[in-house]
């Protein structure tokens, strides 16, 4: 299989008024061919703007990004519309992704005419082909966004992704903004997509279950930085980091009979503008110490379970 | 208040409520026959997909549906004995804020940006009961801290508080002159879960000391098994199924119910293919005959598809289903 997507130690740094925001900071991960990474965390932990990082939607402040083995941290303007084709992002709100002026077909017209490989016959033949690889009814061809339905705007968005041939697709919250019957369908579509075309994808979400349906390995981000990294099982079995036990255990749970005990976290987010070294989690943490004032490093735990916390030993886990 | 209320006293009764938006080209039938009825202290938890009705149903309670387009087209409101549909308008605004409350999906749109939250919070307080402002002003900072919030912000401008504080500073608004009914509208959809349990238990909290009856809408089963007593299921402004946590989350009869478990992805056991609902949620404007939802349904057959509304069928103790083969799927569960 072998990696398709690495990055090192990446970084994106926002100037603001107020100081340098530290939206990702020094993330490392790779994603093997075929398989999926779920990036989890709740709103401001940078897992969205990691995903336009990594695909040149952001220009990354450090550190490195390798597409199949070949750096492409720094390039050219022209190699990145060739490498958009390869790497593709579905986005979060089908409302506002989708030109409200364009017809179904348009949009994708649009997204092919772009590859410059196909001519006025073919173009059309792919379109179809598209629509319904996605699922939208012929009929809806010539229908603008206004007149679909949230699953269906999805669908289009999935669509002009597919567009392109791409063998990685960042989906940024794909089915966040859907009602749960038109997500399981949203949700079943990009597993069958990725079973036929060998697709990879990063899956960025808050929702802790839905990202334990869609991924192979799950990386929780917790203020910019990667706090825990594991195979999806294990970390629903498993999990190690202060941040993650807590996030887990206060899901809404539709289990009526084994209430959970609820590990209730005081305080919010702290700010991302010039964090002081040391754990991020530590003014939440019901573990916090001295310790915690010094960087931490994301160390393997157990096997291919890693965990960026000093007193992970003394917490102990299952 | 005419009688003394009780435990066992309703406190609210909706009867055969029906809710319509029109326009010149259409009518959309947002609720459509809805009943349901909550004792003091009581929490029903209202389910259901976006365009389900549920707003308008808690907006019809509080009578500040927008008129026009929506229109209150039949049924009854009855809280505490009187019909909220005949009271005069003047006391209406007295039961608003005071003895029926309502919190909002958006914090962020819920306050006044140029307004201390302190003064918002005091406003519902001086208008309900008659204080001075001063004593508005202690009762204010009162409620501040009751929902976790330092009285030393009480002079802080709205856009000063992360998004969870400004949920409790809608919760300490509505709560502030311990309303009977709390109707909290998607409470915590705008949070993220580590303050969404912060604001859940602080309203459940607060419910248990001030023997509070709440309708809690939202569209998370999660939630609903947490923090409800009653569930009620919607599906195009109608009730499907309800009856108590347990009833429904065990033994759920109506296939829209049974569809929603198996669409939502489990946090334990093994991870197998979700089974959606097919089909996308009907056109409000043009609600198929019979069921509702008989165009998802792989049941479906023809006696679902004549005129008229599917009655409810009584499965036992109180658990109601909208399903002609409602019977069949709850005997179901007894034979495996």
């Amino acid at each position: 299989m072998g990696t398709l997507i690495e990055i090192k130690n990446l970084k994106k740094y926002f100037d603001t008024p107020r100081g340098m925001l530290h939206a990702v900071d020094d993330v490392s991960f790779k994603i093997e061919r075929g398989k999926t990474l779920g990036v989890v965390g709740e709103s401001g932990c940078g897992k969205s703007t990691l995903g336009r990082t990594i695909i040149h939607l952001h220009e990354s402040s450090g550190g490195h990004i390798f597409y199949d083995g070949k750096d492409i941290t720094h390039v050219k303007k022209s190699e990145i519309k060739e490498l958009r084709q390869k790497m593709q992002i579905i986005f979060q709100d089908p409302y506002s992704s989708l030109d409200p002026r364009r017809s179904v077909e348009e949009t994708l017209y649009e997204a092919l005419k772009l590859t410059k490989k196909y001519n006025r016959d073919t173009i059309r033949l792919r379109i179809r082909e598209l629509v319904e690889l996605v699922g939208i009814d012929k009929r809806m061809m010539h229908a603008y966004p206004h007149e679909l339905d949230g699953g269906r705007r999805q669908r289009v968005g999935i669509a002009r992704a597919l567009a392109m041939n791409p063998s990685f697709i960042v989906c940024d919250e794909p089915v966040s903004a859907l009602d749960v019957s038109i997500q399981a369908q949203v949700l079943n579509l990009l597993r069958d997509l990725q079973d036929e075309y060998g697709l990879t994808y990063m899956f960025v979400t808050h929702d802790m279950s839905v990202v334990r349906y869609i991924s192979n390995e799950i990386v929780v981000m917790y203020l910019g930085q990667a706090v825990e990294k594991c195979e999806s099982e294990e970390l629903f079995e498993n999990p190690l980091h202060p941040y993650t036990k807590a996030l887990l255990s206060v899901i809404p749970s539709v289990d009526i009979d084994s209430p959970k005990k609820r590990i209730m976290l005081t305080g919010e987010l702290t700010s991302p503008i010039a964090p002081a070294p040391g754990c991020r989690f530590k003014v939440r943490c019901p573990y916090a110490c001295s310790q915690c004032d010094q960087p931490q490093q994301l160390n393997e735990v157990l096997p291919g379970h890693l965990v960026s916390c000093c007193r992970v030993r003394e917490i102990g886990h299952k | 208040m005419i009688e003394k209320m009780n435990e066992d006293t309703l406190l609210l009764k909706i009867e055969n409520l029906y809710v319509e938006y029109s326009s010149e080209q259409e009518k959309v039938k947002a609720v459509n026959g809805v009943s349901f009825d909550l004792k003091a202290g009581q929490t029903l938890g209202l389910v259901g997909e976006t365009g389900a009705g549920k707003t308008s149903i808690a907006k019809a309670i509080l009578r500040i549906l927008p008129d026009p387009p929506a229109k209150i087209t039949s049924g009854e409101i009855i809280y505490e004995g009187a019909n909220l549909r005949n009271i005069p308008e003047a006391e209406m605004r007295k039961i608003r804020g005071s003895k029926i409350s309502m919190i909002f999906q958006d914090p962020m749109t819920a306050l006044n940006p140029v307004l201390t939250v302190g003064f918002q919070i005091s406003e519902t307080i001086r208008i309900h009961q008659s204080i001075s402002s001063a004593e508005a002003v202690t009762a204010g900072k009162k409620m501040l801290e009751m929902v976790g919030i330092p009285a030393s912000r009480y002079d802080d401008y709205p856009h000063q508080f992360s998004g969870g504080m400004k949920q409790r500073v809608v919760i300490a608004i509505a709560l502030a002159c311990s309303p009977s009914l709390l109707i909290a509208d998607e409470p915590t959809t705008a949070l993220d879960v580590t303050i969404q349990a912060q604001v859940l238990n602080l309203i459940h909290d607060l419910q248990v000391q001030k023997q509070m009856a709440m309708i809690l809408i939202t569209h998370d089963f999660g939630i609903v098994a947490e923090s409800c007593d009653f569930i009620a299921v919607i599906y195009a402004g109608e009730i499907v199924e309800k009856g108590t946590i347990r009833q429904v989350f065990k033994h759920p009869s109506h296939p829209y119910t049974k569809g929603l478990f198996g669409a939502i992805p489990s946090l334990t056991g093994s991870v197998e293919r979700l089974h959606n609902i097919e089909g996308s949620p009907c056109d409000p404007t043009d609600l198929p005959d019979g069921c509702k939802f008989s165009p998802r349904c792989q049941y479906a057959c023809d006696a679902c598809r004549k005129k008229g509304q599917i009655p409810m069928e009584n499965l036992g103790e109180g658990h109601m289903c909208r399903c002609l083969k409602a019977k069949e799927f709850y005997d179901s569960y007894g034979r495996r």
